[in-house]
């Protein structure tokens, strides 16, 4: 079926060089793992600041070999805090599964060879790099400028973003091959798509807000009155004042961010389970149904803050219809992932442990929420260790699982090779352990603050748990951070020594994706374009050779391999 | 847009023979596969031109949310503040608006030129439309130029800032909108992957937009004052 002759269709054009292969290079899948890597160096910047705070908090003597030379205040660990935040936030949890394999796999899924605008990917990628340097750079230099070019660098990513949205979804609507209809599409481009949708929208809003708080800063404009307030104002009420704006202008990103970060996981999930079920969606349409609910949800809550309440997030009422909307969407996702897996022949690897993983992290963050939605015990426990635990779960360790799955799915595609299974079943088994040893006993921390805010109990007992609890927390969290360390051994060395992916299609996936060779051509499909016949998610066929019809395969070829079978 | 599910599958297993993917608009002349040649072989030609209208049309949508956002922002802070001055609109605005909707008339009597292949009339009514647009943008910059005389910076109140954070977004975005005036008129399309009338009409909805967006804006801006 598929050609691997493009390297030898234009004898006539010289190898290029580096620079024009690897930086300037417009292909989408140069680009799209690009984007992984920049993502892979940042989520391992940002577990050592998350290692470095841990430390602090339980040890605030240690002597910290990185720490001192950047000057030992506590503005300096709230500057930590934030540069863990939103290069995990930004770089990683954003950047990763929609830029990085949306970008490889979305043009491959869908039968396209490139993305709509490449010019203009290539731009987004680069804006992208430059954020990340802003973002770093912000907490080297001085803390007043370092907001600035923080801002900044948040504006840049916003266009970034707002690129690679317009081109996902261009690509989406204009570039699908021949019988690539929307119900046949996979539930990962459905996310990718939805999410770029969604993300062009909020995007802009973001950028605006960016506008303003730039020109607040820079030109002494009165957008946030705020601001201009605290400058008026003694040093004590500043005080009192500034955590109250930093939290106004964090939910400002958060809000739409939670849902860009999760939408895309949500559909590597669906198809992970779909896949090493061996049986198709449960309840398909439905699936794609909760994923739109997502985005409208996400984006009408976020409008409801911009058009009914203004500037101002600070409306509980608005809190608890946040949590309490995306209730329905993702039970009904959660009973199609069970539907799917119930009575299946589950095929338990790295990937398929990773995407359970996901469900299990996104439920047990999920309940907790439901705690969060009341807003008086919300009000409470703001910017705690109740809500820290909670939405590292649900938010940033669940979308890495889906990450980490993704990534051992179609690492074998994306360079030939295959990860080590044992080694990745040791890291993922150390990892779920660890990381509900961090956050759960943080949900307890959380508790245990909220119960010493009562003046008639004050639970001296309980409290003196506490100290010892953190100490757990950190402990765990050191574990989980050097399991990461297997992870690193796994991936590099696989990419080198790695066993080779002899076959096209190693994990018998139906997608378009695994029809070309490992790694993909230049070009993607070779000399013929690819044509769609089914649905994405056909397993477990009846009178078949093997139990699954990919999408590309024509209905004669089908029917020989039915004859052939029997 | 290949979006029936019902394919005949005796047309599909022949060897594709191009045009896969083609939307209704087929650009003049296959003269984009050349270009496209050097990079990489595609058998079924480029890339549908129906991508550049979707594009333009959900560019539209995002740029809208950005200047919707803005508006917002200057409904509730009007609502809130004490500090509200109104800005008094210079004279030369009304000026600067009528040149903008001269031009998005200029623009599409170019576009019917091109339509009959009369191509010296449009590169003339495209010329006008251009220098309509640059004049436009000299003329906000007069009017900025006349509010600083009058002590009015944006550092004044919040009225002023809303004031020069408006034209100077929507300058920003229309002087993009000059430079895709200027790159229809210069570029030699018989080497692009676009062809002349798909560019012209995506740069003449991006215009027209612009156009609106402005008086949006300027109503905002007066019926808000």
């Amino acid at each position: 079926m598929a050609t691997n002759d493009s390297c030898t269709s234009h004898p006539d054009t010289p190898q290029p060089g580096f620079l024009s292969r690897y930086v300037f290079s417009t292909n989408h899948k140069t680009i799209g793992l690009n984007y992984l890597w920049l993502a892979l160096f940042s989520v391992f910047l940002g577990l050592a600041m998350s290692l470095l705070m841990r430390i602090h908090l339980v040890w605030p003597g240690a002597h910290l070999p990185f720490l001192p030379s950047l000057g030992n205040s506590p503005d300096r660990f709230a500057a930590l805090t934030t540069l863990h935040g939103s290069l995990m936030v930004f770089l990683v949890l954003t950047a990763a599964p929609q830029a990085g394999f949306g970008n490889y796999f979305l043009p491959l899924q869908i039968g396209a060879r490139e993305v709509a605008f490449p010019t203009l990917n290539l731009l987004a990628f680069w804006a992208t790099v430059a954020s990340f340097v802003g973002l770093t750079g912000a907490f080297l230099i001085s803390p007043q400028s370092g907001i600035t070019l923080w801002i900044v660098s948040v504006a840049i990513f916003c266009a970034a973003s707002l690129f690679n949205a317009l081109n996902f979804s261009v690509t989406t609507i204009d570039l699908r091959a021949k019988g690539m209809s929307l119900p046949r599409m996979p539930i990962t481009v459905w996310a990718w798509f939805l999410n770029a949708i969604l993300g062009m929208l909020i995007f802009s809003i973001l950028l605006a807000a960016c506008a303003y708080l730039l020109s607040d800063r820079l030109l002494s404009a009165h957008f946030f009155p705020s601001l201009n307030f605290i400058a008026n104002q003694p040093a004590s009420v500043v005080a009192k004042a500034v955590p109250v704006l930093w939290q106004r202008l964090f939910w400002f990103f958060a809000q739409a961010e939670v849902y860009v970060a999760v939408l895309p996981c949500f559909g590597l999930t669906t198809h992970l389970v779909s896949t090493f079920s061996r049986k198709p969606v449960w309840k398909e349409r439905l699936v794609v149904l909760a994923l739109c609910g997502v985005g409208l949800f996400g984006f009408c809550v976020w409008g409801q803050h911009m058009f009914s309440s203004g500037m101002n997030p600070f409306s509980p009422l608005v809190f608890s219809l946040l949590a309490s909307s995306l209730g329905l969407p993702a039970a009904i996702l959660l009973l199609s992932w069970l539907g799917t897996l119930w009575n299946a022949r589950i095929q338990l690897n790295t990937a398929m442990l990773f995407a359970l993983g996901f469900i299990s992290l996104f439920l047990s963050g999920g309940l907790s929420g439901i705690f969060l939605a009341r807003h008086d015990l919300a009000a409470a426990s703001v910017s705690d260790d109740f809500v820290t635990g909670h939405f590292h779960l649900v938010m940033g360790v669940a979308a890495t699982f889906a990450i980490l799955g993704a990534l051992f799915f179609w690492f074998p595609k994306l360079f030939g090779r295959r990860l080590n299974e044992p080694l990745g079943k040791l890291h993922f088994w150390i990892t779920f352990a660890g990381v509900y040893c961090v956050f759960m006993p943080m949900h307890w921390l959380g508790l245990i603050a909220h119960s010493r805010v009562s003046p008639d109990s004050p639970l001296p007992s309980v409290a003196a748990a506490g100290s010892s609890m953190r100490t757990f927390i950190t402990v765990a969290i050191l574990l989980t951070v050097f399991a990461q360390g297997l992870f690193l051994i796994n991936f590099l060395w696989s990419l080198i020594r790695g066993e080779k992916a002899e076959e096209s299609n190693p994990w018998r996936a139906t997608t378009l994706e695994w029809s070309v060779p490992s790694p993909p051509p230049l070009d993607d499909f070779g000399l013929s374009d690819p044509v769609v016949y089914r649905g994405a998610y056909e397993f477990s066929v009846l009178d078949v050779a093997e139990d699954f019809l990919p999408q590309h395969l024509a209905p004669e070829q089908s029917a020989k391999a039915r004859e052939s079978g029997e | 847009m290949p979006g029936t599910t019902a394919v005949p599958d005796i047309e599909l297993v022949v060897e594709d023979i191009g045009g896969g993917g083609g939307g209704p608009t087929a650009p003049s002349g296959g003269s984009g596969d050349g270009d496209d040649g050097n990079k990489r072989r595609r058998p079924g030609g480029p890339p549908s031109p129906n991508r550049y209208y979707t594009g333009i049309a959900l560019g539209i949508v995002s740029i809208l949310m950005f200047f919707m956002a803005l508006a917002s922002a200057f409904l509730v802070r009007r609502g809130t503040s004490g500090d509200w001055i109104p800005v008094h609109l210079p004279a030369v605005l009304w000026l600067n608006t009528l040149a903008l909707i001269a031009s998005s008339f200029t623009l599409e009597r170019a576009r019917r030129s091109l339509s009959r292949l009369n191509l010296s009339g449009f590169r003339k009514l495209w010329t006008i439309t251009t220098a309509l647009g640059a004049l436009f943008l000299i003329g906000q910059l007069v009017a900025w130029r006349q509010l600083v005389a009058q002590g009015v910076f944006m550092a004044s109140n919040p009225a002023s800032s809303f004031f020069y954070i408006f034209t100077a977004a929507h300058g920003l975005h229309l002087l993009g909108g000059v430079g895709a005036l200027l790159y229809v008129l210069v570029r030699k399309f018989d080497k692009a992957s676009i062809a002349l009338p798909t560019a012209a009409e995506i740069a003449s909805y991006y215009w027209h937009f612009m156009d609106g967006l402005w008086i949006f804006l300027l109503a905002l801006l007066y019926l808000g004052k």
